[in-house]
């Protein structure tokens, strides 16, 4: 049976890989903050998690942990599989955990649409702002299923190296 | 498959790890560049230019603020003043509300260091205009901080019709000693309508747009202005007024 770990001990066996996932995952999880106003540069560097937070806090991290993981199993993918990794699969892989990331991120850059969009800004907002935690679900999800796809195609592509071998 | 091609092959992939770290991390800081804690850089930059050309007539002068109706807290020799711009249905207002803002209270306003100076700044849906009309009918009997709090207190989502017009009576009536007939007909008049309004074009000439909003001034003459975007902590209140008092001290 294939099991998920399976393709996590391929790829991360490597440090270089652990060091993309960090270098994925990091920078979206201070950029997801900055916008849920939980980390401020000014007039000082400050974190902070107040109560009301925490939920969004929680939810916006395993983003950005996926996020990372799944880019670095996508640039494995790419380099080491023998396997022609398809659009589709960096669709399901990158893309799609980019918009995702950025979209579970949206309802707090409400007042950009606002006072660009007007009216259509202040509907759309309120509409991310109520939504605000049902999306970032939907994004971890959309996530997961990726990982499970980008996941299936490198530990097919071990099997095929297997085959491979032994022919 | 030759060493040679591994080689190649292994030399393309750092290649493609090292051009895929660096894309990533100048998405990141260019959408960093975007955000609003590095966009008041620049606000704060032009507010002041704007302010310092202007002492004297400062409309940030406490004086000024309460002379022109603006509901405030504190001491009125308090030599500090926090001006607060924010919107009764704005999530992050109501954040600063319950974590910040009581421990500014009790530690500078009741001890008579600073004013807290309240502005409308109505932008986050279609209901907050008329909650900020009655809460500045509230302000008519003295009775707005009341009535601000039991806002943030009941608050839900946007235009979820929490703050509807009957909602919004409903709330007066709760607060102990308000008139409410005269609040009524305050508030179906839209009696200050152009006081919140002159409020938002004034928040709109310092570039805020997003709330809540702060700016922190010398209360005698509305200068050394400082801006603080966001609900921020309390450290990051206490850092710009610990600042501001050992200024005025030297």
């Amino acid at each position: 049976m294939i099991s998920l770990p399976l393709s996590f001990k391929v790829v991360f066996s490597t440090p270089m890989y652990i060091l993309t996932a960090a270098a994925g995952a990091i920078p979206f999880w201070i950029l997801f903050n900055v916008f849920d106003q939980l980390i401020f540069f000014e007039p000082i560097w400050i974190f902070y998690l107040p109560e009301d937070a925490i939920i969004g806090f929680i939810l916006t991290t395993i983003v950005s942990i996926l996020l990372g993981i799944l880019a670095s199993m996508n640039i494995y993918a790419i380099g080491h599989s023998r396997l022609k990794i398809s659009r589709k699969s960096l669709f399901s892989g990158s893309s799609l955990s980019i918009i995702s990331g950025v979209c579970s991120s949206c309802s707090s850059v409400g007042f950009l649409l606002i006072s660009t969009f007007g009216s259509i800004g202040v509907i759309t907002t309120n509409l991310l702002t109520i939504y605000q935690i049902p999306i970032r679900i939907i994004s971890v999800a959309i996530l997961i299923f990726a990982l499970y796809y980008i996941h299936k195609r490198i530990v097919q592509s071990c099997i095929m190296d297997l085959r491979k071998d032994y022919m | 498959m030759n060493n040679g091609n591994i080689l190649q092959g292994q030399n393309r992939m750092r290649a493609k790890l090292l051009s895929t770290i660096v894309v990533m991390t100048g998405l990141i800081f260019g959408i960093l560049s975007f955000s609003p804690n590095i966009l008041s850089l620049n606000h704060s930059a032009s507010a002041m230019a704007q302010t310092d050309n202007s002492i004297g007539s400062s409309p940030f002068s406490l004086s000024n603020l309460i002379e022109q109706g603006s509901p405030y807290l504190g001491n009125l020799t308090a030599p500090i003043t926090i001006i607060d711009f924010s919107d009764f249905q704005c999530h992050l207002c109501a954040r600063h509300v319950k974590n910040a803002e009581p421990i500014i209270n009790e530690t500078y306003i009741q001890t008579g260091k600073i004013a807290l100076v309240f502005k409308h700044l109505p932008n986050r849906g279609f209901d907050s205009m008329g909650a900020h009309l009655a809460a500045q009918c509230a302000n008519e009997q003295g009775k707005f901080w009341q009535f601000y709090k039991v806002l943030y207190e009941k608050q839900k989502g946007i235009d979820s019709g929490w703050v509807n017009k009957v909602n919004l009576k409903m709330f007066a009536s709760q607060i102990s000693e308000l008139e409410v007939k005269q609040f009524n007909t305050c508030f179906e008049a839209q009696r200050h309508k152009e006081f919140i309004d002159s409020d938002i074009r004034l928040a709109n000439s310092q570039g805020f747009f997003d709330t809540p909003s702060f700016i922190i001034v010398n209360s005698i003459d509305g200068s050394n202005l400082e801006i603080i975007r966001g609900a921020q902590p309390f450290p990051a209140f206490q850092s710009v007024i610990e600042k501001k008092l050992d200024e005025l001290k030297n």
